[in-house]
Order: structure tokens, then C-alpha cells, then sequence
């Protein structure tokens, strides 16, 4: 390996740092390839100085971009050095460091290089060397470049595990004015592709259905416009699939025969069975959070994501329509912002419920489920020996495990108030708002001031030394773009173009 | 009375045997480990694979089979008294009913229950941070471990390939428990078909593996000695320092969540962590 690799290493290391969707889950590659395994998920591996986990080697394969999208390091007019690593240089030291253990896996992401297209090819590369020549069955989160042709596309999703079109802004309006290059054809397009195709292979991998893979798979592929199947789709069609249910049983065979079978040296075919997520960058355009929680809400609904990630947006350049270079990002938006999610994840709640549009922004001093609970005061205290589980879960303080809990017990005898402490309840929130056999155990009224004035400052980010700067709405508004109220959301956009893309 | 034995878990086994079969046992030491004590002379129990089998069938069928496995990861932490623990644990179970358990609040269920959490812990920690080194055998040295028996000259026209087919992989690290053969499966499955050594420097024992096969043994410095570093290995290490450094958000600094989570006492055999 030349010293270059080390200086391209630094630089596209750097230049993917910001990139917060990173994590190792869902696929399961245990028992085939000739190294690695997919089968453990979560396992960290370091901790950066940021105290982020580091799991998979995160990198670029190019920082070189055409692009200019303003809040970028790499974009076309910034003054960066610019490096691109060749494919096979990339696979080599990916295999590498997987077997010192330093990384679990791959996350490989990229600048524009000459085209999207382009780049896509030489990452797809990369990804083919990677399983292919190495044998390698770790686990690959590949970034999708918008842009990039199905057919590629598809390729791609092959090879990994994991795949990734970013949103980037959470409003049409931001995209043309930051990120001009990028177009919600782009992103949107590649996005369904692939929530399509996995569905179909979730299908066509069915017992009984593998007669009809071919035919089926190719009107996948060319998305029913009857372009040509490339000769390597029809080679990957090829019946070697396994469906996602399957037992892996073929191991305990191949021990028992003293051999492995030779299907099994090669790396499961699926098409990115971890499924797709996205990313959006949070405090570089004026979007409010009833917008942001919205777009996510549409993301979750239409393209089955497995996770929205909020990245608070780091200054990198000065534009006008850029937060001033001295705006601290913001964090404890962020924070709130998953907090919120997690509501339309877990507690299901609805965008509309948890912000409106005389208040589109969240309480930076409270969780959201505290302040819907505040505002819908009529609906408590909620009786625990009575409600049912959707009910619960709008207790503040009562999770998914704690209110699956209080039913099961329920059924034997009637939860004490003693009792919600051993099942999960944390009760400095929940009290408040529940009964428990007829009784209320908040001290004092329930009355919205004074219920806020005890929980402010009860929680705070992981470590409170940290400033937690709050955006400045009003000097941000002024000077950014972004959807205003009257505007539609993208996706509005989408649904009415659905037949062009 | 105070039993002596072993420190075998057959010799633990044997133990319990003993505890219900001739005289009740106060005190269970692994030979070493036990201090005199005046007023009652020891006994010491020689282990016995026939009455071990007998405990271990009785755990299987009175209690369960996860019983079992419980008492057995236990065993393997490093926690003062977990002899006695034990037995109070299988006696409990014993006599109560299989129920027993994993009644996480009773006051003889929940130690164990902690102490399999905390080598639960460890091994799942280890699965990321053990770091492993290319190597070959040293070239005056005899046969290397792992199978792998050339004399360690890479000759010059031979391809990358070849060269890393002569490798080794050789981590060290110092756990707070046994936790070798807990690796083994996570990491079998992980190198595939490459030869690995896991070496627990405290212990002296090592994870020796190829080929899905492997087996633990004594392995001491003197053995480590044998092993030099492959040509490729310095590069790749200042590599992954450099890549380490180049991905921290500098806006973001928190180092007491990174030493929450990578506590210091790893640090010794962390790559990253270095000084640079
Ligand atoms: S496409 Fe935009 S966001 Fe991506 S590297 Fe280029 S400038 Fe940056």
C-alpha cells in the first residue's frame, strides 16, 4: 500500500465525518464468504473523541465534486485538497482493517466525481472487489448518489447491505436554492427503486415462486420502461436468492459432509436486506420542525424507511444563505427532533399531533410527549388499571416495555402505584398524569404551569458541561431560505408528479 | 467445612457432589487461592469426571439446560466467592423448583444473575475492541501456532496474496474474566479461513483457531515472542490512528462519553489509543 493511501485516507475520512447515519443492523451473512460476518449486529468497535461509535470505516471514495451544494466542505468551489481513492485500493485496506478488527464494516459514500454515474460505477466497484474477490461477508452501507441510473442502482443494492439516498433539506425550495445540482427526481426516484425492489424480492423469494424469478425480475430492473437487462442483472437473477425467513441450516449440513457446500462461499444475493434509510441536515434552511417531522412522517410512510437521521447542520462556509459562521449547531434541536421521531415510531403518534401550525416548533425545555401531554390536558389522568395499551403509551414517562407490562400484569391483579416503578414507569414524569385505582399521586394540581416548572431542567443532553446552544429562530428566519408556511412540502410535489419519475 | 479443590469447573462440580453426598461444604477454594485456616483442617477434593457428569445431568434435568449454562459463564468470571454463590444457587433451585431460576429479585438468584451480565458484557465489549495484528512466525523460530508451520521468509517475487496467506492474526488482551472460548464463535465466524491467536496476557492462556476449528492453551510471552509483525502491519496501525483523528467532529468533543463506553483499563491494547 503507497503513502498516498494514508494522506487520501485522512482527507476522505474528514470529508465523511459529518454523515451521522452510521450503524451495523439487520442483515444476517453469517456462515458464508470466506471472511466476515453480518450475523452480529451493534457491535462497536471504538469510540472518536466526539464519543460517537465507530462501527463501520466510513469514507469517500472521492471528495472531487462537480457539485456545489453550499453547505458542503467538498463542494465544487470550495479550496480542499481533493483525493479519490482507486476501487481496488479501497477494498484492500477495507479487508484490512476488518480483519485487525478495527471496523465491522463498510460505509462508503462519495462526491460527485464526473457524474453520478460515474461514480456510482467505481463504487459499485469497489463493492465487487470487496465481496467478490475477497470473499468478504461483513456488513456494507452504500450512499446512492442521486441521480444515479436504475441499473446501477440495482447493481449496488446487491452488493450491500444497507442503502442510502439522502434527502439533504427538508423542503423542494431549500434543495434548489443550497443544493441546485440535486433534484427531488434524484433522490425520490432511487428511493422507490428500491422500496419496490425489495418488496418484490420479498415476494419472488417465496417458496414456490422461483420459476417465476426471471421474467418477474426483469420487469423490476428496467422499472416496466423495457430498457435491455445488462448482462450482469441476468447473471444475478439467476436463482441463487435466499429468501429473508430461511433457516441457515446449510452449515450444519456442510459439517456433517466435511465440506462447505460452494454455493455458500459467495455472499447471500439480496438486495440491501438491511433496508434503506436517509438524511437531513437540520438549521441550515428555515424549514420549521412541523415541517421537518412532517417530510420524515411522509419518508416513513412512503418508502418504508428504516430510520430518518436529523444531522444539526456545522457551519463550513459563509453564503448568505448560509447561518452565520459563527452560529453553534444546533444540538438540542436535534435532540428534540429524534425525540419526536421516536414518538412517530414507537408511540404512534401523528405529525399533526405533536406540532400544529400555531406552534410549529418544539419546546427546546421539554420532551415533546410532555408538552402534547400538557396541551391535552382533558385526556388525563389516565387510569392504568383501565386504559388500554395505545392510551398508555401517551403517558409521559410509560414506554413501549413499560405499558405492555402494566397489561400483562393487569390481567392477574391490579397494578399498584408501588408497582410501576419495578416494571419501568419513571415516575417523576408519569405521576403527573396518571391514576393508578382512583388515585392521584402528583402532588398539587394538574395545571400546566406548574407541572412544567417541575420537569424543566429535570433532563438535559448526555453531558450538561456541554453548550447547548438553542437556534437563534429569529436571526436565522430573516436571512435563510426555506418553504415558508403557505409552501408545499416536496412531497406534496411528489405525489403529483409520481408518473414522471 | 472448607473444601480445596482444583479450580476446574469438574473439580467445582465434583464439589457440589461431594456437598450432598458426605459433608456439607461452608467454603469452596480453588487450590492457591485458600488461606489456612487453624481451627479446621481443609479437605480437599480430587476431581472426579464421573460424579461431575452426575451434578451436571441433575442441573440439566431438575433445573433446565439454561441453568446449566448460567452456572457454567459464572464459574468462568472472576468474582470472590462465586463457588459458594453457585452452590447456594443450585441448592435454591434444587429445592424450589426449576422456577427459581431466574427469579431476578431473590437475594441467591440476583448475584448470579449479575455476574453472568457482567461477562455477557465483557464479551460483547471484546467482540469490538480486541484488536488484532498481522504476524509470522518469527524465521528462527520452530513451528509457529495456528497450524501454520513455514519459516517465515516472504520472498520477494511472492504476490500480497501469498504473503497474507502466511499470516497470522494475533491479538492480546487482559479481560476482567475467562472469556476466551465466549470469542470463539463470534470470531471463528468472522475469519472464516484465516489462523487466529487470542492471547489473554493475564492468564496465560490463548484462543488458538483455524478453519472454524479451535482450542485453548497455555501460551506465555515466551510464545508471543515467536511472532513478528508482518511487513504490511506498522502501515495499516498508523493508518487507522490517522483515519481515528481525521473523523472526530471537533464542534462535538465529548471525552467523557468516550471513556464511558471505552473504559481506560482496555486502553493498553486499543491501536487508536496510542500515544501518537
Ligand atoms: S454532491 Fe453536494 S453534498 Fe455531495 S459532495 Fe458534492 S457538494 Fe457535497
Amino acid at each position: 500500500m503507497d503513502s498516498g493511501t494514508m494522506e487520501k485516507l485522512a482527507v476522505l475520512g474528514e470529508g465523511a465525518k459529518y454523515d451521522v447515519s452510521c450503524s451495523s443492523s439487520g442483515a444476517d451473512r453469517s456462515n458464508i464468504g470466506r471472511i466476515g460476518s453480518a450475523a452480529c449486529a451493534g457491535i462497536c468497535h471504538s469510540w472518536a473523541a466526539d464519543g460517537r461509535c465507530i462501527s463501520l470505516l466510513k469514507v469517500l471514495l472521492s471528495n472531487d465534486c462537480v457539485y456545489d451544494c453550499k453547505y458542503c466542505v467538498n463542494r465544487r468551489t470550495a479550496g480542499v485538497a481533493r483525493r479519490s481513492f482507486e476501487p481496488r485500493e479501497l477494498a484492500a485496506l477495507t479487508i484490512e482493517f476488518y480483519r485487525r478488527n478495527y471496523i465491522e464494516g463498510l460505509f462508503l459514500s462519495s462526491a460527485v466525481l464526473v457524474s453520478p454515474d460515474h461514480t456510482a460505477e467505481r463504487m459499485y466497484e469497489c463493492l465487487w472487489l470487496l465481496r467478490e474477490e475477497h470473499g468478504f461477508a461483513g456488513y456494507i452501507h452504500a450512499k446512492v448518489i442521486p441521480g444515479t441510473s436504475p441499473e446501477l442502482l440495482h447493481r449496488i443494492g446487491l452488493v450491500s447491505d444497507r442503502l442510502s439516498v439522502n434527502v439533504e433539506l427538508p423542503s423542494e425550495t431549500s434543495l434548489a436554492a443550497l443544493a441546485p445540482q440535486k433534484k427531488p427526481q434524484g433522490i425520490f426516484g432511487p428511493m422507490r427503486q428500491i422500496t419496490e425492489t425489495q418488496l418484490e424480492h420479498r415476494t419472488l423469494s417465496a417458496p414456490g415462486l422461483m420459476g417465476k424469478l426471471d421474467s418477474a425480475f426483469a420487469a423490476g430492473v428496467t422499472g416496466g420502461r423495457g430498457a435491455p437487462i445488462p448482462a450482469a442483472f441476468e447473471q444475478a437473477g439467476g436463482g441463487r436468492r435466499t429468501g429473508a425467513g430461511e433457516p441457515d441450516d446449510d452449515f450444519g449440513i456442510a459439517i456433517r459432509q466435511g465440506g462447505y457446500p460452494d454455493r455458500r462461499r459467495t455472499y447471500k444475493e439480496r438486495f440491501a436486506p438491511a433496508g434503506q434509510t436517509t438524511q437531513m441536515i437540520i438549521g441550515a434552511s428555515s424549514e420549521s420542525d412541523l415541517h421537518i417531522i412532517r417530510t420524515s412522517e411522509a419518508l416513513y410512510r412512503r418508502f418504508s424507511m428504516k430510520r430518518v437521521y436529523f444531522s444539526a447542520y456545522i457551519p463550513v462556509a459563509s453564503a448568505p444563505e448560509l447561518p452565520d459562521m459563527a452560529m453553534p449547531p444546533p444540538l438540542k434541536r436535534e435532540h428534540r427532533l429524534y425525540q419526536a421521531d421516536w414518538l412517530l415510531r414507537f408511540y404512534g403518534f401523528r405529525a399533526d399531533e405533536i406540532l400544529s401550525a400555531e406552534e410549529p416548533d418544539l419546546d427546546y425545555d421539554l420532551d415533546p410527549k410532555v408538552v402534547w401531554a400538557l396541551r391535552h390536558l382533558e385526556e388525563f389522568p389516565i387510569e392504568v388499571n383501565k386504559a388500554s395499551l395505545e392510551e398508555l403509551l401517551r403517558i409521559p414517562g410509560v414506554g413501549n416495555v413499560s405499558a405492555k407490562r402494566i397489561i400483562s400484569q393487569r390481567r392477574t391483579a391490579a397494578v399498584r402505584y408501588d408497582d410501576l416503578k419495578k416494571i419501568g414507569v419513571v415516575l417523576k414524569r408519569a405521576r403527573y398524569f396518571l391514576t393508578c385505582s382512583g388515585r392521584y399521586y402528583g402532588e398539587g394540581e394538574l395545571e400546566p404551569c406548574y407541572i412544567r416548572d417541575r420537569m424543566k431542567g429535570m433532563e438535559g443532553l448526555a453531558d450538561p458541561s456541554r453548550p447547548v446552544p438553542i437556534l437563534d429562530r429569529a436571526r436565522i428566519r430573516s436571512g435563510l431560505v426555506g418553504a415558508g408556511p403557505e409552501q408545499v412540502s416536496m412531497f406534496d410535489a411528489l405525489s403529483g408528479r409520481q408518473g414522471g419519475l | 467445612m472448607n473444601y480445596i479443590y482444583d479450580g476446574t469447573f469438574d473439580g467445582f462440580l465434583t464439589c457440589v457432589y461431594e456437598h450432598y453426598h458426605s459433608a456439607k461444604a461452608d467454603g469452596i477454594f480453588a487450590r492457591g487461592v485458600y488461606q489456612a485456616d487453624m481451627l479446621t483442617p481443609p479437605r480437599e477434593v480430587r476431581t472426579d469426571e464421573g460424579k461431575a457428569r452426575t451434578v451436571e445431568a441433575a442441573i440439566v434435568k431438575k433445573i433446565s439446560p439454561h441453568a446449566l449454562a448460567r452456572v457454567y459463564r459464572v464459574f468462568r468470571t472472576d468474582t470472590d466467592g462465586k463457588e459458594l454463590m453457585l452452590l447456594s444457587y443450585i441448592r435454591l433451585c434444587f429445592k424450589s423448583g426449576p422456577a427459581m431460576a431466574f427469579l431476578h429479585s431473590h437475594p441467591l438468584v440476583n448475584p448470579v444473575e449479575k455476574a453472568e451480565l457482567k461477562i455477557g458484557n465483557e464479551v460483547h465489549r471484546l467482540c469490538g475492541l480486541i484488536r488484532f495484528s498481522a504476524v509470522c512466525p518469527a524465521p528462527a523460530g520452530g513451528a509457529g501456532h495456528g497450524g501454520e508451520g513455514h519459516g517465515g521468509t516472504v520472498d520477494s517475487g511472492a504476490e500480497a496474496v501469498a504473503a497474507q496467506m502466511r499470516e497470522i492474526l494475533y491479538a492480546r488482551v487482559e479481560p476482567d474474566h475467562e472469556v476466551l472460548e465466549f470469542l470463539a464463535p463470534h470470531f471463528t465466524d468472522r475469519f472464516k479461513s484465516e489462523p487466529f491467536i487470542i492471547h489473554d496476557t493475564r492468564r496465560g492462556r490463548a484462543l488458538v483457531a483455524w478453519h472454524r476449528r479451535w482450542h485453548i492453551e497455555d501460551f506465555t510471552e515466551r510464545d508471543a515472542a515467536l511472532l513478528e509483525n508482518a511487513p504490511s502491519e506498522r502501515g495499516y496501525r498508523d493508518m487507522w490512528r490517522r483515519y481515528f483523528d481525521a473523523i472526530a467532529i471537533k464542534e462535538r468533543k465529548n471525552p467523557r462519553c468516550q471513556r464511558n463506553f471505552m473504559p481506560a483499563r482496555y486502553w493498553q491494547n486499543l491501536t487508536e489509543m496510542q500515544p501518537r
